[in-house]
């Protein structure tokens, strides 16, 4: 029960941010915003028994990805954005009107795909247990996995051309 | 889960924690002592014997201070940002195993905060948001020498962050686990006898070189403290912080160099092992928690050691490093180390 109630916290919490980094209007603070919600992601992740999800998670995109977004917008110091059209409540009431209608229409398709509350499939004895996950990866699942470090591979040799190609010989 | 073993489990958390909380003072004492030794000089020894009351008189002080807030910073993440980075720094220590398994009263209690299957993961997690500590008090503070240190500090805590994981991916391979507990205990076994079963840093010295030198940029230290040079920067990322503020950035630091140690301990020393040493009883967990603070303090004195020997590095020197011979070089030790999971040597 208290698992439960910790779980709908963290949601309600990785929700709230992922609003805040949308409307905030210092592009700093937007990043904050979505530290906190990748964060609460984490949480939501450990308490669904999922834990390498969780590290991974933090590890990748709070701890990586996020500090260099931080770090570019920091490079170019980058203000606060000015409002634009200042004062337009029809604008606004009718898009907030339209993203409300919106994740309606997404709930309902998730809904209808059978999302119920039993879980899919049979937990392992200990979830914290990653031999099946790893025997998974790289056993049935090993040409998407090694397809997707060759991918990253490319963008990685695409980043060093396209970075190399001005000025330097 | 009775009364009983909830204060066990509080006391396993805590106990870690309040040790370092009492050393930290202690450490700042051996550095500033050790900085006179090996520049010829007394160092503190006016404030009681050997100027052993030195910290606490410091401790006193930063409590007396006015505590400054500078105009035009973000005020919000600026009180946010020590908190973080001591927050991070000390939630480090709960997967790290610093003595044998306690049995006792029917129980067994594994001396370790949270015993958990990613450890190892757990840590870089959290080791990875402490540098947002540093970034935004570098930002909110308003400076432009804040500022700087604190991008020099993201940009080379994710260069040596990589480099650190690729080499500790080593000793996972080594183990064939992410437990910390495991780890120690594949540590304590036979080291003549096929598989290898004795300190890692054998079969991997280049692991354990990288780990350990990318240990130092990550925690800030000389000769990688780049985020406070204070030749160039005036103090980097605190600049502006005074009093109780700038007094958790500097627990951060020392608290961060005896986290890392105990983290290079464990994954290539063998933890709280040593060869030929079997824990028994009361008296044998006592022992295992004594070597594993022995080989602890002998690392952090390699910290405080070289913060007083070598110069900093320059900004483009360290990027250097960093990429092109570190990362390199673990990755190496890590092809090392699957040949010799393959030939069954470990």
């Amino acid at each position: 029960m208290t698992a439960r109630f910790a779980f709908d916290a963290a949601m309600a919490l990785a929700i709230l941010f992922a609003g805040v980094m949308v409307v905030h209007r210092h592009p700093v603070k937007s990043v904050l915003a979505l530290v906190v919600s990748f964060f609460a992601l984490a949480v939501g992740y450990v308490l669904l028994s999922a834990p390498l999800i969780a590290a991974i998670q933090v590890i990748v995109y709070a701890g990586a990805i996020l500090v260099l977004f931080l770090f570019v917008l920091m490079l170019l110091n980058v203000p606060a954005e000015v409002r634009q059209t200042p004062g337009r409540p029809i604008h606004h009431t009718l898009s907030a009107g339209a993203i409300v209608a919106f994740a309606a229409a997404l709930l309902a398709v998730f809904r209808s795909y059978g999302a119920s509350s039993a879980p899919p499939g049979p937990l392992p004895a200990n979830p914290a247990d990653l031999a099946p996950l790893a025997k998974l990866l790289f056993s049935d699942h090993i040409l998407s996995f090694e397809a997707l470090s060759i991918l990253l591979l490319a963008a990685l040799v695409g980043a060093f051309a396209l970075a190399r190609r001005e000025g330097s010989p | 889960m009775s009364a009983a073993d909830l204060g066990i489990a509080a006391l396993r958390v805590l106990a870690p924690v309040l040790v370092m909380l009492i050393v930290l003072p202690m450490l700042q004492w051996v550095e500033r002592r050790g900085a006179g030794l090996i520049q010829d000089r007394p160092g503190p020894n006016r404030v009681g014997p050997f100027g052993l009351l030195q910290p606490l008189a410091d401790v006193v002080k930063f409590f007396m201070k006015e505590d400054l807030i500078p105009s035009n910073t973000d005020r919000f993440l600026y009180v946010l940002a020590p908190g973080l980075a001591t927050f991070a720094a000390l939630s480090t220590f709960a997967v790290i195993p610093y003595g044998a398994t306690l049995t006792a009263g029917g129980r067994s209690i594994p001396l370790i905060g949270a015993d958990i299957s990613i450890g190892i993961l757990y840590l870089f997690a959290i080791t990875s948001l402490s540098v947002y500590g540093i970034v935004l008090a570098g930002w909110s503070s308003n400076n432009k020498f804040s500022l700087i240190g604190g991008i020099r500090s993201s940009a080379q805590i994710i260069s040596y962050e990589l480099a650190m994981t690729t080499a500790a991916a080593g000793v996972i391979l080594s183990a064939g686990s992410f437990q910390l507990t495991e780890v120690v205990v594949q540590q304590g076994g036979s080291w003549f006898a096929l598989p290898y079963r004795g300190w890692n840093v054998v079969p991997q010295f280049v692991g354990f070189v990288v780990f350990f030198v990318s240990a130092f940029a990550e925690t800030n230290r000389v000769p990688f403290d780049l985020p406070e040079a204070e030749a160039e920067l005036v103090a980097g990322y605190h600049t502006e912080y005074s009093a109780m503020k700038f007094a958790m950035f500097y627990m951060a630091e020392y608290i961060n160099v005896i986290v890392a140690s105990a983290l290079t301990v464990t994954l290539y020393l063998g933890g709280w092992t040593l060869p030929g040493f079997s824990p028994s009883g009361i008296v044998g967990v006592l022992v295992s928690i004594l070597v594993f603070a022995v080989k602890v303090s002998v690392l952090v004195w390699i910290f405080m050691w070289v913060r007083w020997t070598l110069p900093r590095f320059r900004y483009d020197q360290l990027m250097r490093l960093g990429w092109k011979t570190l990362l390199p070089l673990a990755l190496l030790n890590l092809f090392w180390v699957a040949a010799l999971a393959l030939w069954k040597v470990l």
